[in-house]
């Protein structure tokens, strides 16, 4: 029967984040003010520091360094929002595909953050002049194939691993009726055996992918790096295609298609399957471009960079409306946006929680999304 | 089967019943465009069997969501024995006296036919979190409990399959499950949406027999049905729903031969296949 | 043989036993109301810190427990109260989300006087008045197979508290779910509307369940604590996902599951990681390796479990055989 928020439980999930944030804030005044008492100049030098290690070692740190935006010139509330919308843009990548899938299967895909680590992971497996190996193989090997080859070969392996999940795991999943929730404990499995995969075959330090150093430039009150700029550009040429895709040709407007109603898209002569294969693989090359792009970004990458963004996917996903993968795209903008502006205000070590507050708050007032349309119930 | 109190009533939409259990006014729903529910009064006479007909599509389980509060109006009120229903949770409505069953059974699959008789009982103080950790509190309740659904369960022809899982019954048992569990509560009034939609119509006779001697009891009976000749069968009076409106009421042997009422049905059945009803 | 006495003092370790209370807390959760918690390390963190914090600024153990408890039953009213009506999968990504917000605030920079950011509380600063009412002597001590210090961390007393606290645990999940009450959750679980038409008050029920297991899980924190020390991130979302795979292991919506769940799942665990190593030379894996090998198989064991035997070891087959 009805599933649908009634206004009351929208009062209450706005009572619950108000009291929420109020209480946040209040803790972490306190415990700024406590900070600043320390008489100690170098007890705060230690602790900065340790941030910072910390934010080295722990955290995928997906900002150019904050300490640059200081130079001259620049206006920091302006290098905010553009490092947003740059991370923004790098993450609707990975979030479309998501989005994709939860369309056309109404999967909620656990496994797809790993997707995101997998291409950066093979980029660097192609890439550097370091030896590696394969997992239970004895030899080391040094492939040192230029960059752009080493990106192209990652995403076609990574688009070869979306077709073989779904040739060998998810259709035959479907095609047993398996229910949507045990299919998402299933993608759980995935994503917990595909993480720890990663580490045992790459290792659990960070990486860089490409050595070379950005340099930054002035355009006007922000500064901009090469890479940046080139992985801006791919990005929304990328989005650009997928968009093209999905609107102009016969097999992206059955996707669409299979996304509204996959019984009547059966039935009027769509491919359902043929076309899900396509979304599997399209999710996972997407996903593997953007953690390309995204350890160019941040020069370094790591082999739970995905795990990390995978709820920022969510958020995203379900801001923009499951399903629908322009909204994804918005949806990112929007969580790239919000995450990198408050560490205007918060610590950077709280801007995922933020994201995380903004998914919580959007599932409990639009489940929807902004751009879906209301669900038919019943 | 004529029965006096409607002998005053006069056969037209929305007609007024000497002893209304349930008075609707201005209930309206739509989905986007689409105008599912739209009545201005109705009334259903306390202690009668009344049948809702329609085609397919009319709004005849919407209706159903929205007088048991499973579905929001956009407008209307409706009252239950004088108080208003308006807005009250599906539990508070089945605890005033007002219990319903679904077109699309919901058995509960995973417990027992036995369980699923109990879970539809009332006052059991072992309900509570407090009270359930002290047996002795709650064990004679359970036992009466038991005893009823013994009872209804032979009623009903499911005894033999009281510890089966619920979810190996057929399409059919499911519906007389589903019903039964409704008695549990010794209801005022029971909603029954296609009661007889799947059962075998062996069994039909005698579930017919049970809606009858439901009113015996005193209880209130509303119920949607496809099949004319088991409304004609029990029903003290029928109300015709389509598109959404209440187009008729009246007597069961004089309402079908209403014009509108024909013209209603021919001009749904047209693009409806009735091969699919009761499925 | 090394690695048997290895497995068997696995099976009864205190990680053992608090991995079997967090899942019993999930039992409650998943298996009678059908909820997915995907945050169930969110509770047992908050378990962690309510006790730990409360005892390291002087206060008695009974005060901290109730703290602990506290929390989790705030945390649960207040993660319930807006979600119990969102729909089964959104519900999970809810509870994932906010789980990995109290882990976010708790190794916060900001919160460094109260959780000690991302270092977390070492376990000196909160297990000595546990430790102080230990009744065993204060050194190893041996008991049949197993060796274990008296006293201190992973000690003989806390394996006893952990354990009774299991049993204690596993007797109310058994009376809850054969009484009315639970009767009432699982009708919940297998359709709430039906339930909702009988006349139960389906938000209220699912709330209980969310506030208990989530309980049992701050339990489950203070045991795991104890025996180790309060580590933000020792609580992510793995954690939640082994908790999830060790109950479905043994069975969820069974009395005994997450008990055998649990002993299995870290049995399997050292056992794996042993044979590994005595089987596969160093050069293929090395000991950095292990971890994330054995890791590897815990995931897939998870997609095989729900793929080919959703009802666990001691599931019954049948309640699981029909497909509506
Ligand atoms: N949740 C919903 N969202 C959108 N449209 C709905 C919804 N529920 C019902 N409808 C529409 O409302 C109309 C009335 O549906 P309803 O189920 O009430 O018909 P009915 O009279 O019970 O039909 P039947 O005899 O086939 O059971 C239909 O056109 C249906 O498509
Ligand atoms: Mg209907």
């Amino acid at each position: 029967m009805t599933k649908r928020i009634d206004r009351r439980a929208i009062v209450r999930a706005l009572i619950v984040f108000v009291v929420a944030a109020l209480a946040v804030f209040a803790v972490s005044t306190i415990g700024s003010t406590a900070m600043a008492d320390t008489p100690d100049a170098a007890t705060a030098v230690a602790q900065t520091s340790a941030i910072h290690a910390d934010a080295e070692t722990t955290e995928a740190e997906v900002t150019v360094d904050d300490t640059a935006a200081d130079a001259p010139g620049t206006n920091r509330i302006a290098q905010n929002v553009f490092n947003g919308l740059v991370f923004g843009l790098l993450l609707a990548l990975a979030s479309v595909g998501l989005s994709l899938i939860y369309g056309t299967t109404g999967l909620s895909n656990f496994a797809h953050g790993e997707q995101v680590s997998l291409g950066a992971m093979l980029a660097y497996f192609f890439a550097t002049q370091q030896p590696v190996s394969l997992p239970l193989l004895p030899w080391e090997f040094v492939i040192g194939w230029p960059l752009w080859l080493a990106a192209i070969a990652a995403i076609v392996v990574a688009g070869g691993t979306g077709w073989l999940q779904d040739r060998f795991l998810w259709s035959k999943l479907r095609k047993r009726g398996v229910k949507m929730v045990q299919q998402m404990i299933v993608s759980i499995g995935l994503s917990l055996a595909l993480l720890n995969l990663l580490q045992w075959w790459i290792g659990p330090d960070r990486l860089r992918v490409s050595i070379a150093i950005e340099e930054r430039r002035q355009v006007g009150p922000i500064q901009l790096g090469d890479t940046t700029a080139v992985s801006i550009a791919i990005s929304i040429a990328v989005l650009l295609a997928v968009a093209y895709f999905l609107l102009r040709t016969r097999l992206g407007r059955a996707t669409r298609a299979v996304s509204d109603n996959p019984a009547l898209a059966a039935a009027s002569g769509i491919k359902v399957d043929a076309i899900i294969r396509l979304v599997w693989i399209m999710a996972a090359s997407l996903a593997a471009l953007g953690g390309i792009l995204m350890a160019l970004y941040d020069s370094g990458t790591k082999f739970d960079v995905g795990a990390k963004l995978l709820l920022l996917m969510f958020a995203a996903v379900t801001l923009g409306g499951l399903g629908q993968p322009f909204g994804a795209l918005v949806g990112s903008l929007v969580i790239g946006v919000v995450v990198e502006t408050s560490t205007l205000w918060l610590g950077p070590d709280l801007k995922y929680a933020t994201a995380l507050a903004i998914l919580i708050l959007v599932l409990l007032v639009r489940p929807q999304g902004i751009l879906g349309r209301a669900e038919r119930v019943g | 089967m004529t029965d006096d109190v409607f002998a005053s009533v006069p056969q037209e939409p929305g007609a007024p019943k000497p002893d209304p259990i349930v008075v609707a006014d201005n209930v309206h729903r739509h989905f986007g465009g689409l105008t599912a529910v739209d009545v201005k009064h109705f009334e259903v006479q306390r202690g009668a069997i009344t049948a809702l007909i329609g085609p397919n599509g009319a709004g005849k389980s919407t209706f159903f969501n929205l007088l048991t509060g499973f579905d929001k109006p956009q407008t209307g009120d409706w009252l239950f024995n004088g108080h208003s229903l308006k807005g009250v949770s599906p539990a508070k409505v089945a605890r005033a006296g007002k219990v319903r069953t679904f077109q699309l059974t919901k058995a509960l699959s995973r417990m027992t036919v036995l369980e699923n008789m109990r879970l539809g009982a009332s006052d059991q103080s072992g309900e509570n979190f407090f009270v359930a950790f002290a047996k002795p509190l709650w064990k004679d309740r359970e036992e009466e409990i038991t005893a009823k659904a013994h009872v209804l369960l032979k009623r009903f022809k499911l005894y033999e399959k009281k510890d089966d899982y619920a979810g190996t019954l057929s399409g059919g048992q499911r519906k007389l499950l589903e019903m039964a569990r409704a008695l549990m509560s010794d209801p005022e009034m029971v909603m029954l949406d296609e009661p007889m939609a799947g059962v075998n119509p062996a069994l039909t006779e005698s579930l017919l027999d049970h809606i009858v001697q439901l009113k015996q009891e005193g209880v209130t009976v509303l119920f949607v049905e496809h099949d004319m000749h088991m409304v004609r069968r029990i029903s003290d009076w029928v109300v015709v729903m389509a598109e959404g409106r209440i187009i008729a009421e009246g007597p069961p042997h004089t309402v079908m031969q209403n014009t509108e009422v024909q013209e209603a049905y021919l001009g749904a059945h047209m693009d409806t296949d009735l091969s699919e009803e009761g499925s | 043989m090394d690695l048997i006495y290895d497995i068997l003092r696995e099976a009864i370790a205190p990680t053992t036993a608090a991995f079997a209370l967090a899942a019993i807390g999930l039992n409650f959760h998943f298996g009678l109301t059908g909820l997915l918690n995907m945050g169930q390390a969110g509770f047992m963190l908050l378990g962690m810190y309510g006790y730990a914090i409360t005892v390291r600024e002087g206060g008695p153990i009974w005060l901290g427990v109730i703290v602990a408890i506290a929390c989790a039953a705030v945390f649960g009213l207040i993660l319930g109260w807006p979600t119990l009506k969102l729909r089964g999968d959104y519900l999970a990504i809810v509870t994932i989300a906010a789980a990995e917000m109290i882990r976010y605030l708790g190794r916060s920079q900001n919160l460094n006087d109260l959780t000690g950011a991302s270092t977390g509380i070492r376990g000196n600063d909160f297990k000595g008045s546990f430790e102080m009412l230990s009744p065993f002597p204060d050194s190893q001590v041996t008991f049949l197979v197993w060796t274990f210090h008296g006293t201190r961390s992973t000690s003989w007393w806390l394996l006893v508290v952990g354990w009774t606290l299991v049993a204690l645990m596993l007797l109310m999940y058994w009376r809850l779910s054969k009484s009315p009450w639970g009767r009432v959750l699982k009708g919940i679980r297998e359709d709430e509307d039906a339930v909702r038409s009988l006349g139960k008050n389906v938000y209220s029920y699912k709330m209980q369940a969310l506030v208990i297991g989530g309980v049992i899980g701050a339990l489950a924190g203070i045991i795991w604590a104890l025996g180790a020390s309060v580590q933000p991130d020792s609580m992510g979302r793995p954690t939640t996902f082994w908790i999830w795979t060790l109950l479905l292991l043994g069975g969820a919506a069974t009395i005994f599951g997450p008990v055998l769940g649990s002993i299995l799942f870290w049995g399997s665990l050292v056992a794996v990681k042993g044979l590994a190593s005595l089987l596969i030379p160093e050069t293929l894996l090395n000991t950095q390796e292990l971890e994330p090998f054995s890791l590897t198989l815990v995931g897939i064991t998870l997609m095989c479990l729900v793929i080919f035997r959703p009802q666990g070891i001691l599931g019954d087959k049948k309640e699981l055989a029909f497909n509506d």
